[in-house]
């Protein structure tokens, strides 16, 4: 009994691993760059002409953007300048669902003066692609589906782990580095896959709940809350919590405001006021901000809803340090997926635990395609591959390093985007399905093998692309580029990258030279495999 | 395809997905009806409805084959309703 469950897993992991693999690759590698969101934003976004109102006149400058623009009243936000994605005082949204923004600041003579400003779509791009698998489809269906793949990801994590626990004392720092490499690969995924295994547990948990949440809280309506569910929802949505009241009123000003919040909570750091209903009695404004200490809900974020005119505090529920048991709970399975704690230490931690999760699944799809190699050239074929294996092998060699080469490429070309296209959002989405496809289709032309390094070339052209761009703009200005001081930490990590990848494009190289013994365009090699 | 074939493998897989889910549903159900009432309770028991789904998927695995884990997950998957509906009918 004890080896027909081993050996039942072992299918369910080889075939769940090689079904899920190449999705959760492109997840990975994405969601590990998403990690520094702010920063890329901050990396892509132009430099916008108007000026920044300084703080101590934010109070004159509502007031006047509230008389002159009644239509900003409804829901505007004051920006206190930590959070460098927004170069402005104060903004609003044009209309809802755009995402352009009036910002309002106020000039020299006390005029108040507006201008549009666009916030870059370089971070919630790559949120897509991490959200969406690389999926070529439409966000909504792409979640859905990564939530199916996330299920089977959990699934395959637990027979994974089912399968190495009996040799675990012996093999775990076992690196057997001799003529077998498929052994040494193996060992390296193991492992990966052990070191890493609570990190991939949490976030293969969490991002089933991320996909299907609302399909989940639609069956829960119907079977526990009896169709109460969307009562509850409202009974406790924040921001109703301050009482609608249209009666005019004069509200605190933001220094009042933060005041008041600093005496209730001292260690959080608030970088946004964001009002709604601004002028009446019921004015809401909901302060933003982050606390390293706490496990927060969103990108460093959590935040406090107060009365903008009597600075009451009518909501701490996402308050890092305020929140009761449950709402700690949930945000901490947040946290827990995103790296939402702990300041830059926990960020980068999260950042290569990322990138070895995109590595496990690599390493994954190398050892499955190695077995089959094996298999079929023992299997009497006449030893040549299978056409499922010579399949696997270009997607995975097409697919992993598409996306890496996509990736890089959009936010490389988001600030030229920027100065010769206008729009870089619309492009943002071609550059980077073009790049996959451009690479798959070479994989097959070429043979996975040779593709391989030529395609880890151009990932490291297209990765130094991005600190190069940064260079051009500093030391040619009549480009119209742009460089930000406080986003260097894109370009250095881009330059670090560029220098891997080279490096591993040389050993790739090499090795089809070594092995090459003059493959057909398009066949499958020795060099194919992971050895 | 070993340990009972193609089919075993369709059955097990199904027993996984579609009773875990509603089996998670009951237990998060159990929560609701047991747990004290605080803000966030309703985003909590959304969060406990994917663990059970999950071990439900990975342990049709360890049963010796299919049948077994309909008759496993299925019997799992009553007896959780059965409580949910006790624990309503006696708190009213």
């Amino acid at each position: 009994m004890r080896n027909d469950i081993l050996r039942t897993c072992r299918v369910v992991h080889g075939w769940l691993g090689i079904v899920t693999g190449l999705f959760l690759f492109i997840a990975f590698y994405a969601g590990a760059v998403t990690i520094f969101w702010p920063a890329l934003d901050r990396w892509a976004l132009p430099p916008s002409a108007g000026l920044v109102t300084p703080l101590e006149q934010a109070a004159e400058l509502i007031e006047q953007a509230n008389e002159q623009r009644p239509e900003s009243r409804r829901d505007f936000t004051v920006h206190l300048g930590a959070d460098t994605e927004i170069p402005a005082r104060m903004t609003w949204r044009l209309s809802r669902g755009n995402r352009e923004l009036v910002a309002a600041s106020l000039d020299a003579d006390g005029h108040l003066h507006l201008s549009s400003l666009t916030p870059t779509a370089l971070g919630r791009f790559i949120d897509h692609v991490h959200r969406t698998g690389g999926l070529p489809v439409g966000e909504e269906l792409g979640t859905a589906i990564m939530g199916g793949v996330s299920l089977l990801y959990a699934v395959a994590l637990i027979s994974g782990l089912v399968i190495f626990l009996p040799s675990l004392t012996r093999d775990l720092f076992a690196l057997r580095i001799g003529p077998s490499a498929k052994l040494l690969w193996r060992d390296i995924h193991n492992l990966t896959g052990m070191v890493s295994l609570p990190f991939h547990l949490v976030i293969a948990l969490t991002a089933v709940v991320f996909c299907l949440h609302d399909e989940i809280y639609d069956a829960l309506d119907r079977v526990v809350y009896r169709g109460t569910l969307r009562a509850v929802f409202q009974a406790e949505n924040p921001f109703g919590s301050v009482p609608r009241d249209s009666a005019p009123a004069a509200m605190l000003s933001p220094a009042e405001i933060l005041a008041r919040l600093k005496d209730k909570a001292p260690g959080f750091q608030p970088n946004a006021l964001q009002y709604r209903n601004a002028g009446t009695k019921g004015a809401s404004v909901t302060v933003w901000g982050g606390d390293e200490r706490y496990l927060m809900r969103m990108r460093e974020r959590g935040f406090v809803v107060m009365s903008a005119v009597t600075g009451e505090i009518a909501n701490t529920e996402y308050l890092p340090g305020f929140q009761g048991g449950y709402g700690r709970a949930v945000s901490a399975f947040f946290a827990l997926h995103a790296g939402n704690f702990g300041g830059p230490a926990v960020k980068w931690g999260y950042f290569v635990l990322g990138l070895g999760g995109a590595f496990l699944f690599y390493s994954g799809n190398l050892l499955w395609i190695e077995n089959r190699r094996r298999r079929d050239k023992d299997g009497g074929k006449g030893g040549m591959p299978s056409r499922s294996v010579r399949g696997m092998a270009i997607a995975t060699t097409g697919v992993c390093l598409g996306s890496m080469i996509g990736v890089s490429l959009s936010i490389a070309a988001s600030k030229w985007l920027h100065v010769h296209a206008g729009q870089p959002a619309i492009w943002q989405n071609g550059i980077f399905y073009a790049a996959l496809f451009v690479a798959l289709g070479w994989s097959f032309l070429r043979g996975p093998a040779r593709a391989r390094a030529e395609l880890l070339w151009v990932s490291a052209a297209v990765t130094i692309a991005i600190p190069l761009t940064s260079f051009l703009a500093w030391v040619v200005p009549s480009l119209g580029l742009w460089v930000w001081q406080e986003s260097i930490g894109v370009d250095a990590a881009a330059l670090a990258g560029a220098v891997i990848f080279a490096a591993l494009a040389r050993r790739s190289a090499r090795r089809v030279r070594s092995v090459s013994a003059a493959p057909s365009p398009g066949a499958m090699t020795r060099a194919d495999c992971p050895d | 395809m070993k340990a009972g074939g193609a089919a075993s493998w369709w059955a097990r897989i199904s027993a996984g997905l579609l009773l875990g889910f509603p089996l998670g549903l009951a237990l998060a159900g159990l929560f609701v009806q047991l747990a004290p009432d605080g803000p966030g309770k309703f985003q909590l028991a959304m969060w406990l409805v994917t663990p059970p789904w999950v071990a439900a998927l990975a342990s049709v695995f360890l049963v010796r084959d299919g049948v077994r884990a309909w008759l496993w997950l299925g019997g799992s998957t009553a007896a959780a309703y059965a409580a949910l509906f006790l624990c309503r009918h006696f708190a009213g």
